[in-house]
């Protein structure tokens, strides 16, 4: 996969797909606890789509397509918010691929046969560092607390990162073993389930490779192609509402005080949407650019997405902020994209000090 | 900070490069840094010589067509050569007006014999150009032109005001926006003419700008002329010719114009960690947000690049103006917070400002001139979001 063509073809039919299952209104008037995660539509995506193993490379049964490719597929659920695991099941298996290990090999061939879906989990509760240990038959064991881990209590597989004698490492944890328990959590965002993960003892896969900081910076990409695809539709749609509304005589699109926000919610955007491509190609290419532009990225386009969903609830008026409209959500999912896996401060200090500043 | 480029580019590269560094030796040596935006008052004679010696070696209009004496330079290499430019520390041009805004639009707009006559002199760097478009009463809104040119004999006769106009006391001649139809309003009515500008009628008066320094101008047309023949377009056609000049940006330079953001962002940076202000919080994240807004700047000028044949270019050039005028403009704030109450004293005479104060002062033209930010939020929000006038 790799001409315009293609490329083009690939996300119309993702988008049929998505146009004809994923109806908004079925997914965003599911009142708490019912909302976060559309398991049905996970599973009919993987069987007509194949989406659990876009980037699983066709020698274990994927499909094979470059990270950039991925990324366009990935677009169209993020636009449309799509509550599922859809991005930790890219990110991990975008992750595996580059693992050079048995246990690595058999998880990419059993999601590409089983549909297994994924979870990263890399923030640890306060105090409670997870820790692994070779037990005396040679076998992982790690225990632990994750906390906030999305969708953590519905997918198959866990990578969990978690340090050996101090050294950061990740590992595979299989959800259903004993010793994870996994406790559903109410989450502020209805577009994702969260979980805190508590490890006592369980079973894991050393997924050895290129480490927790490539597993990171995977993740920060994709989190910044997520950020920027909802932040697209959010402004799309609010461009769209201000050129019907109407008060004082005249649609308020025409008003400059209004005009002039939405022109900079264009340019923040296309700076974000120009950075993520950038790292999508960065990513892609495996380079050593990738460690500052993945933070970087992740950083601004969780920013500018905020930027751009805290304007279209402020320019909706009041509807915008009913739970019945659809601009909290990006509200939400927006708030959430910011503090995922670092937070905006935390990947600046990154970035400023591989920048040498 | 390259772009990716072929190996035919990088011949280029390598053949600009080498060709910049043995120029700028010798008599040109002073020229390193010297003129721009904030610096156009400098070394004015030894830049006019430099443009001469430019135009010579065939550096000026390379993106032209080679039958029009240019190179025919790929967009790349145009890229290419602003980079080694500026990475270069090459001096600001004196003949850019003439080279990109004049050049382009005769090529488009010209007659066989305007572009025979004109061409040249841009090319060796030996005529010098200026742009006659603002007015007092015509900044933003620029279709409020009242410069008058009246038909007398073979030729035009102009009186009015120019305003904000770079270089006007070296340029030899000016493209000016007039109106040639006393009866026609707004857009109606303009012819765009070139202008002699060493004649008796034509009087050019220095503005004192902020800095402290002058390097924009007032031009006075007191029954100026300039014959027939030099009539762009047809009578009454100047809105569209001088629109289609704005039509012209590729962002060619706008990775060049990175690279010298780059060295001024870098000079802040040592600044910030020789005066310990680094360890302060505040700054040591305002400075990271620079780093950072230049790199999106950078990915916004590849991916503009690379798309540029399906893009609206001016469109895009909008979104590029306001982000890159706010970062500089950001960065003049975040110069003289650096340098702290050492920043308040002027380093010399009278008022010689320190790079830093001249680049807090001077970058708060960039969101005023070539179409202001709120000109740019309007073009924008109606042409690309399409939200109603």
């Amino acid at each position: 996969m790799s001409s315009l063509d293609e490329q083009r073809e690939m996300r119309r039919t993702v988008a049929e797909f998505l146009d004809r299952q994923a109806d908004p209104a079925r997914l965003r008037t599911l009142p708490p606890p019912a909302d976060g995660f559309d398991g049905e539509l996970w599973r009919r995506a993987v069987v007509e789509l194949g989406v659990g193993a876009l980037v699983v490379p066709e020698s274990a049964g994927g499909l094979g397509l470059t990270f950039a490719d991925g990324a366009l597929v990935l677009t169209e659920f993020s636009r449309r918010l799509v509550p599922g695991p859809l991005l930790d099941t890219m990110v991990a298996t975008a992750f595996l691929s580059q693992v050079d290990t048995p246990s690595g090999a058999a998880l990419l061939r059993r999601t590409a046969l089983e549909g297994l879906s994924f979870a990263i989990a890399t923030e640890e509760v306060a105090g409670a560092v997870g820790t692994g240990r070779v037990t005396e038959t040679g076998a992982w064991q790690l225990s632990g607390r994750k906390r906030s881990v999305v969708h953590g209590a519905e997918v198959d597989v866990l990578l969990v990162t978690a340090r050996v004698d101090g050294v950061p490492a990740v590992f595979a944890v299989d959800g259903a073993a004993p010793g994870v328990s996994r406790i559903p959590r109410a989450g502020l965002d209805h577009t994702r389930r969260y979980a805190e993960v508590v490890l006592d003892g369980a079973p894991a896969d050393l997924v050895d490779g290129p480490g927790p900081g490539r597993l990171l910076d995977l993740m920060w990409v994709a989190l910044a192609v997520d950020s920027v695809a909802a932040a697209r539709q959010c402004l799309e749609q609010t461009v769209a509402y201000l050129k019907v509304r109407q008060q004082f005589g005249r649609p308020i699109g025409s008003f400059q005080a209004i005009k002039h926000r939405c022109a900079d919610m264009a340019v923040t955007l296309a700076g974000a949407e120009a950075t993520a491509q950038y790292a999508v190609q960065a990513a892609q290419g495996g380079g050593e650019e990738l460690s500052v532009v993945a933070p970087l990225a992740k950083s601004v386009c969780a920013d500018a997405f905020m930027v751009v969903a805290a304007e279209a609830v402020q320019l909706h008026g009041g509807i915008g902020f009913t739970f019945e409209h659809e601009a909290h959500l990006y509200l939400k999912h927006a708030k959430a994209n910011q503090q995922l896996h670092g937070s905006g401060a935390q990947l600046r200090r990154e970035v400023g000090r591989l920048a040498g500043i | 900070m390259d772009a990716p480029h072929a190996a035919v580019d990088e011949t280029f590269r390598a053949e600009i490069r080498a060709w910049l560094a043995r120029g700028l030796t010798g008599e040109f040596a002073p020229l390193i840094g010297a003129g721009g935006p904030g610096r156009e008052h400098e070394l004015i004679d030894l830049r006019a010589a430099w443009e001469r010696t430019l135009g010579a070696a065939g550096w000026i209009g390379i993106g032209w067509p080679v039958a029009a004496g240019g190179r025919g330079a790929s967009l790349a290499q145009q890229v290419i050569f602003h980079e080694e430019y500026a990475r270069a520390g090459a001096p600001g041009r004196l003949g850019h007006m003439g080279e990109q805004l004049l050049g382009p639009t005769l090529l488009a707009f010209g007659t066989a014999e305007q572009q025979k006559r004109f061409l040249p002199g841009i090319l060796s760097g030996t005529e010098l150009w200026c742009q006659g478009y603002s007015e007092p009463g015509a900044g933003s809104d620029l279709a409020g032109v009242r410069t008058r040119a009246e038909r007398s004999g073979d030729g035009y006769v102009l009186n009015g005001q120019k305003v904000w106009t770079s270089l006007a006391h070296v340029a030899d001649w000016c493209f000016v926006l007039a109106r040639t139809d006393p009866g026609a309003e707004r857009h109606h009515g303009l012819s765009y003419l070139l202008v002699p500008m060493r004649q008796t009628g034509v009087q050019v008066r220095p503005i004192v700008q902020i800095t402290g320094t002058s390097e924009f101008n007032e031009v006075f047309f007191d029954d100026a002329r300039t014959g027939s023949e030099n009539l762009v377009g047809g009578e009454g056609a100047g809105w569209r010719v001088a629109m289609g000049t704005l039509g012209f940006e590729r962002g060619v330079s706008t990775l060049g114009q990175q690279i010298g953001f780059e060295r001024e962002l870098n000079t802040v940076i040592d600044t910030a960690r020789a005066n310990g202000s680094l360890q302060d919080p505040d700054i040591h994240s305002r400075i990271v947000q620079a780093w950072i807004g230049l790199k999106v700047m950078r990915y916004t000028a590849v991916r503009t690049l690379a798309s540029s044949a399906d893009g609206v270019p001016g469109l895009e050039a909008s979104i590029s103006k306001l982000q890159w005028a706010n970062w500089h403009r950001d960065l003049g704030e975040l110069a003289i917070d650096v340098a702290g109450p050492e920043g308040l004293v002027a380093v010399g005479g009278a008022y010689e400002l320190s790079d830093a104060q001249t680049l807090f002062l001077f970058s708060r033209s960039d969101t005023i001139y070539g179409g202001s930010n709120e000109v740019q939020r309007n073009i924008i929000a109606e042409r690309l979001l399409g939200l109603p006038r």
